[in-house]
């Protein structure tokens, strides 16, 4: 079987090619695996919610809903909550994409810590801020298809930010939403599902397998005992077998994790809150957009003034200029720190202090941002939270730069004193 | 991050562990025991924990079975006949859990049971023998696999 196999298809060389590739081992790599996964598990799982969701708001009645008239999407929900192993797949599907959007946040940070979005992997790096925004995205336009009022009301405060977009704005809700998120749209639903199951999984597949031929042409970074132990070669094992036994066993790691969660906590019970309703419930955005939300409540209601036709509001200061600049200030990271040389291993995030702090004082604003979200609830003064989103980041970096200089300050002077009479270490750029 | 260490990865498990507690307590005071849904904090938090621990489990298991430096060449395992009884053990297992697995499938789709869908016992079920797919890999892996170690070329011509 194997030879006539090799005689016609040459697997032989497809596995002395592809499946001998030698894969550095690190527990750090994992986190892009687990980002990985919970893609597959998304589309495994919304295969089955495909074969029994309707993407459509006309009314129904039966069974379920008590004989009353609900949506249709809605209906659907309670029956594939009704099918056995039903609620725990459409769970699943709900826990995954936060799993992958929290996964793939942290496979970003530990990239940024060791460096690896140095010379030569600037693009790689940039297809991954890429793949960040379109699983943020993803997952917004599967929250209304539930139908449910809290989904819905969600959904109308990113709207609301994507309308307030000057001159483009309609189009891009005629766009994401076929006109405006209304409850007598009849044409939102079909919209955001097509756009959902279709086009946005088409194009992270394509990131992906983009992302993942990149890394495979120009190899892991690896962790730095590797330039001991044969430097300027790939130290690692082979995808198949070992590799991929590793793998698997992350998958069912994964799968077992991900899916007891899922079914001890049904992440987004519709019955709960209902079909849509003209009274609007209190809601936040999901936590992937709590920092966006956050900036929104700090920004008064009178920074505004029109310019062109155009309204530059609350909403286009915090909800779109500053995620804007964020994003261009991530994708311009590998160039503002730009390596010459090509960089083949981990760097320690102890001996690149400034790096370091930056990302902590980063994640320091991400938190305060969303600590914002909550501006109501915790009843602060838009003064309160300018301080806390200013100045605790800023501190935190500081105090994070003090404690590694405290820390590691010797080894510091040691590199450099190295590299001034020509010695190489472990710790070089 | 110098190597294969169990540092980062038993911080991600505490961490993690901080986390669900953080979410449980979240739930229990500001929620209310008996409401069932979560808010949006507590399903960040969750998500979070959920990678931590997933990252931390997978790189203590890595460093078991992978050690902390690889070195090239081929590395023989050391069969013996514990892992042996473990891996039978853990099969048998599996087999009784698949048959709890249906049976609980059964059950959610039958009238005269009330349609006992409950949604925790089938996602433990199936979590667990997931879980025991994953022992069974690995404890094959660390004693009856043999392993290579490859230093391979920077440059190669794969996939271009």
């Amino acid at each position: 079987m194997y030879q006539w196999l090799d005689d016609r298809l040459s697997i032989g060389r497809l596995y002395a090619k592809a499946f001998r590739k030698a894969f550095p081992v690190h527990h750090s790599f994992f986190l892009g695996e687990i980002t990985l996964f919970s893609f597959i598990t998304l589309v495994l799982t919304g295969i089955f919610l495909t074969l029994n969701y309707e993407p459509s708001i006309r009314p129904v009645a039966g069974p379920l809903s008590d004989g009353k008239e609900v949506p249709a999407a809605y209906y659907s929900i309670l029956y594939i909550d009704s099918l056995p192993f039903g609620a725990v797949l459409r769970s699943l599907h709900h826990w995954a994409a936060h799993i992958m959007i929290a996964a793939a946040f942290l496979h970003m940070l530990r990239i940024h810590l060791t460096g690896a979005y140095k010379n030569p992997r600037e693009l790689n790096w940039m297809i991954g801020v890429f793949l960040l925004v379109f699983s943020i995205l993803a997952a917004f336009t599967g929250y209304a298809l539930p139908y449910d009022n809290y989904a819905f009301t969600a959904t109308k405060i990113g709207y609301e930010i994507g309308a307030a977009a000057p001159w483009v704005g309609r189009l891009m809700s005629d766009i994401l939403f076929a006109g405006e998120l209304s409850l007598t749209n009849t044409q939102t639903i079909p919209r955001l599902y097509s756009i959902h199951v279709l086009w946005l999984p088409l194009a992270l597949m394509g990131l992906i397998g983009a992302h993942l031929a990149i890394m495979i042409k120009q190899k892991h970074t690896q962790p730095r005992y590797a330039e001991k132990v044969a430097p300027g070669k790939i130290v690692g094992v082979p995808l198949f077998p070992q590799q991929a036994v590793m793998m698997g066993v992350l998958f069912l790691i994964y799968l077992a994790v991900a899916t007891f969660i899922a079914g001890a906590f049904i992440a987004h019970p519709v019955q709960a809150f209902g079909p849509p309703t003209v009274a609007t419930p209190a809601v936040k955005p999901d936590w992937y957009f709590m920092w966006i939300f956050g900036i929104l409540q700090m920004i008064p209601a009178t920074w505004r003034f029109e310019f062109l036709g155009a309204t530059f509001g609350p909403q286009f200061w915090g909800g779109i200029l500053v995620p804007t600049l964020i994003i261009l200030g991530a994708l311009a990271i590998p160039f503002l720190d730009y390596a010459k040389d090509k960089r083949r291993y981990l760097e320690l995030p102890s001996q690149h202090p400034f790096r370091t702090s930056f990302v902590i004082g980063m994640l320091m604003f991400y938190l305060m941002t969303t600590l914002a979200g909550y501006k109501v609830d915790l009843q602060l003064t838009i003064g309160t939270l300018w301080m806390l989103v200013l100045a605790v980041p800023f501190l935190t970096g500081l105090a994070a730069y003090i404690i590694l200089k405290a820390v590691y300050g010797k080894e510091w002077n040691q590199e450099a004193e190295g590299k001034q009479i020509g010695k190489g270490s472990a710790a070089d750029d | 991050m110098y190597r294969n260490d169990t540092v980062v990865p038993y911080f991600a498990l505490v961490f993690s562990v901080a986390l669900f507690l953080m979410t449980y307590l979240n739930t229990q005071i500001l929620v209310g025991p008996e409401e069932k849904k979560l808010t949006v904090g507590s399903i960040g938090l969750m998500a979070f924990a959920m990678v931590l621990f997933m990252y931390g489990f997978i790189g203590l298991l890595s460093n078991w079975l992978e050690g902390s430096e690889l070195r090239p060449g081929i590395h023989q395992p050391e069969p013996s006949s514990l892992p042996m009884v473990a891996g039978v053990v853990l099969a048998i297992l599996l087999v009784v859990l698949s048959g709890f697995f249906v049976r609980a499938l059964i059950f959610a789709n039958n009238p005269e049971t009330g349609f006992y869908n409950d949604t925790t016992l089938q996602a433990g079920v199936f979590a667990s023998m997931m879980l025991l797919l994953a022992l069974m890999i690995a404890i094959y892996k660390k004693f009856f696999m043999m392993e290579e170690v490859l230093a391979e070329d920077e440059k190669g011509d794969f996939p271009w």
